[in-house]
């Protein structure tokens, strides 16, 4: 009896295969991700990245009409970084409290991109609430 | 406090009964051993989900072909196939 | 009582340790008694989990702060519910429950399948008190759910947000999910381990595993719908990897519940079908590693918790051990039967596996690129949504269309001239559907439209089926009746269909719009009109709520009257935004409106969108546990037979 060879193999190799290059072409084309930083990593960062950091008064602004502006700490540290953002503010944004937003460091002041503006949950997970 | 301490009791005690009993109930077993198929049983158990398999086999393609989805002439090749695996299954099994 | 608690849990560890080293001795040795002792020390160990847990329970709901957990997570204004749910609100309450449900599972396993198949639950208690013992572990040392304190007067209370009733479904069925993904996985193990080379594991483990999948289904669907209606946004899914680690094992489960199938009937997909219980079950602990450990950053957690380092290590364990296991037993899982043809039921099934399971790491991958980017890089980076979008709609289209070939296609080998004659129907359906969408305007969205034409296709195909199937079976209740795992399958897909709709509606069709207005002035959305007529304040028992009063017109006619706002809570100083939403049921499609921004003089800048379709995911919710209970129904024809065929000879018989 002859063996043949097993198309499963050859399917399952083909598919695998194919699925690689989708992936790479897609990560190697596309965007290679949005770096997370905090302010004192800021210096340096020329392209569009994501700023994270606790936030610092005096807020000024309304993100519609005039730009909203605030500063941004380290998480756990003292550098800051001015912001200005236009868009759709969470509820949950106040001062000291930790957010997120993208944008890219212009003339010294992040320039936020629109609508990019999150706050972290409260965690549920803390031992100690926030 | 008191009640605590009660429930407490109660529950490891009632653990520990619960791990012993097989013991307990049988403190000399005659036969010990896990109840295991053998190579009889073994073999017993390949054949009988072999036969289950060509059986179901069977319905599948007795129902693809009503449905449509099988060609007179394709049914006919598999058919036998199947009709022969499940025949030498169900004879093996005695 | 809080050392109630502690004792109880103390006690359970100690009987998973034992029933995993005992149990371990006893199958290597095929001791019976000792084996049996070990099942009972399972079952124990539930019980003495379930004190635990009711000692949790009874603090919560009596609020006694002097038990910590109780004060940091509930207050003694929380309603009663709330104060339940506190339970699993929290690290140390959630890996209770994690526990019990465990154990539960554990326990129904060990005493359904003790009697018929002793030397694989003499297996599979070991492994499934290992992993019982892990958690217990934690509860004892590392996150207790009964430290005490000095009481305080009052609570910190429960979050806002999590104050609705979703809390007290989503994470408990989540919870089910997950964890009953350990019994398919502990089954697998004890089979290899017992060295069995049968499919009696898969036999003993299916409707567990269909119950496990379900209850993640419609967790996620929950938590989605939650998403949608409370926290308001307007969107349902963020592609955040708490979102992602409950979609991921999902994804798994769903290519083994249907590889399983294979193995079954062509005794196929061995090997493959241990990796994929094997990833399944790691993507669950994976999951929850996410949650809790504060690794990844996600809007939803945020802790710098100790408990992480546990975790991570307890899962290369975990997979480390199963796939040695595997290795070690590759000689025994080789097949006989090959795949006879690409073009067959078999081949669709394969094509599916490898397409959800592409879909579950692309996504995997995701989820850990910021923390491989920050181990290689040095800084951490994360992929967007047109990352996760690509990838959605590159698996996730072909995943479509193949749910309509799959039934199109005779088992072992289709006929391809029967194959283009029960093609042409449903491919004629979804022709005509894609150019009537065409001439409606849904050109404007390509994967919109082309997952429009796939579901048409799938719906057409599968009321072919049940069409054909009926007049071969003579009645539908009797194709239902011999075949519930079909069927109820069908239906599963029909509700993955709604989904698929839902989602291409809701997300390539919608509109958007946004305008401040002073009261009195209008905005257009879609072809809604919206005037904004006045604003109020109400006082609530804890909060301050803003509503305003817009009114909704469809071109001339008034149809209704939205009250968007804000609620501002004093005791936790949060305001949360409260989106309103106008369903049209005739349309199933949803107009959101938010007030973005009150100022003190009435001005608001509004946010209103629209989302056709949206309630189809809703509905595909029911839809699909309607399809999983007709599949997870028992049947006496079917149970009868696998009773004759597994039936061992007891001792005393032999």
């Amino acid at each position: 009896m002859q063996r043949r060879g097993n198309p499963a193999r050859l399917v399952i190799a083909l598919s695998v295969a194919t699925v690689l290059a989708i992936f790479l072409l897609y990560t190697s084309i596309a965007a290679q991700g949005t770096p997370s930083l905090q302010p004192s990593q800021l210096p340096g960062h020329h392209g569009r990245v994501t700023l994270g950091g606790k936030v610092v008064g005096p807020v000024a602004g309304n993100a519609h009409d005039t730009p909203l502006r605030f500063r941004l700490r380290d998480r756990n540290g003292t550098v800051t970084v001015p912001v200005s953002y236009r868009g759709t503010v969470p509820d949950m944004f106040k001062v000291d409290r930790e957010v997120a937003v993208d944008g890219a460091l212009v003339n010294g002041v992040f320039v936020a991109k629109a609508n990019t503006l999150v706050t972290k949950c409260p965690s549920k997970y803390t031992t100690k609430k926030s | 406090m008191n009640g605590a301490l009660v429930i407490g009791a109660v529950v490891a005690v009632l653990a520990v009964v619960l791990v012993a009993v097989p013991f307990m109930r049988e403190p000399t077993a005659l036969d010990d051993t896990l109840a295991e198929p053998d190579e009889l049983e073994k073999r017993t158990l390949e054949l009988s989900e072999e036969r289950d398999r060509a059986l179901a086999a069977l319905k599948e393609l007795e129902f693809d072909h009503r449905t449509g989805k099988l060609s007179d002439d394709d049914y006919r090749e598999l058919v036998g196939g199947y009709r022969r695996r499940a025949a030498a299954a169900l004879r093996a099994l005695g | 009582m809080a050392e109630l608690g502690r004792a109880a849990l103390i006690v359970s560890l100690g009987l998973a340790l034992y029933a995993a080293l005992a149990g371990f001795w006893a199958a290597r040795t095929r001791k019976r008694r000792l084996a049996d002792s070990a099942g009972n020390a399972l079952l124990a160990a539930l019980g003495a989990t379930a004190v635990a847990a009711a000692v949790l329970l009874s603090a919560l709901i009596r609020h006694d702060f002097s038990f910590t957990y109780v004060a940091d997570h509930t207050s003694t204004e929380l309603p009663l519910g709330y104060s339940v749910s506190a339970f699993w609100g929290g690290q140390e309450g959630s890996l209770l429950l994690w526990l019990l449900v465990l154990t539960g599972y554990g326990a129904a396993a060990v005493l359904l399948n003790r009697r018929r198949a002793p030397d694989l639950v003499a297996w599979t208690v070991p492994v499934l008190a290992g992993i019982a013992s892990f958690f217990a572990f934690l509860l004892v040392a590392v996150a207790s759910p009964f430290a005490t304190q000095n009481a305080p007067a009052q609570g910190a209370g429960l979050n806002p947000s999590l104050q609705n009733p979703y809390m007290l479904a989503h994470p408990p069925l989540l919870y089910l999910g997950y964890v009953g993904l350990t019994v398919p996985f502990a089954f697998g193990m004890g089979a290899l381990l017992a060295g069995r080379t049968d499919e009696r594991w898969i036999v003993a483990t299916r409707r567990w595993t269909l119950f496990a999948w379900t209850a993640l289904g419609v967790g996620q669907l929950l938590g989605a719908h939650w998403a949608y209606v409370e926290v308001g946004w307007g969107g349902y899914y963020a592609w955040d990897p708490v979102e992602n680690a409950a979609l991921m094992p999902w994804l798994a489960a769903t290519a083994f519940l249907h590889s399983v199938m294979i193995q079954e009937k062509r005794g196929m997909l061995k090997v493959w079908n241990m990796l994929l219980v094997i990833l399944a079950f790691g993507l669950s602990l994976f999951g929850t590693f996410l949650t809790r450990s504060g690794v990844v950053n996600s809007i939803h957690s945020f802790t710098q918790s100790s408990i992480g380092p546990w975790f991570l290590g307890f899962i290369c364990a975990v997979v480390a051990f199963a796939l040695a296991l595997v290795f070690w037993r590759l000689p025994l899982l080789r097949s006989k039967t090959r795949l006879e043809s690409l073009v067959s039921r078999e081949a669709t099934f394969l094509y599916n596996n490898l397409l959800l399971v592409a879909l579950c790491l692309t996504i995997l991958w995701g989820v850990a690129f910021p923390i491989l980017s920050e181990l290689v890089k040095g800084e951490s980076r994360t992929v967007g949504r047109p990352y996760y979008d690509f990838f959605l709609r590159t698996f996730g289209l072909p995943l479509l269309l193949l749910m309509g070939i799959g039934p199109l296609v005779a088992w072992r080998r289709a006929s391809l001239r029967a194959l283009r004659r029960t093609f042409v129907w449903p491919a004629g359906v979804a022709v005509a559907v894609g150019i009537l969408l065409l001439a409606l305007g849904a050109g404007s969205s390509a994967p919109g439209l082309i997952a429009y034409t796939f579901s048409a296709f799938v719906l057409a195909s599968v009321t072919l089926e049940f069409v054909r199937g009926t007049r071969a079976a003579g009645s539908f209740t009797q194709l239902v009746s011999r075949n519930r795992r079909r069927y109820g399958g069908y239906v599963v897909h029909a509700a993955i269909v709604l989904l698929a709709v839902g989602i291409a509606g809701s997300s390539a069709y919608g509109s958007s719009s946004e305008r401040r207005l002073t009261p009195g002035q209008t905005m257009k959305v879609g072809r809604y009109t919206l005037a904004y007529r006045s604003v109020a304040q109400r006082r609530g028992p804890n909060d301050l709520e803003v509503r305003a009063a817009v009114d909704v017109y469809r071109g001339r006619t008034l149809i209704g009257h939205v009250h968007p706002g804000k609620n501002t809570y004093f005791a936790e100083q949060q305001v949360s935004n409260e989106m309103a939403i106008r369903t049209d049921w005739l349309r199933a499609e949803d107009l959101d409106v938010i007030t973005d921004q009150i100022d003190p003089n009435g001005t608001i800048y509004f946010k209103a969108l629209v989302k056709p379709l949206v309630n189809f995911i809703w509905l595909a919710g029911v839809v699909f546990l309607f399809g999983s209970v007709v599949a997870l129904w028992p049947d006496a024809r079917e149970q009868r037979r696998l009773v004759s065929r597994y039936a061992l000879p007891t001792p005393a018989e032999a």
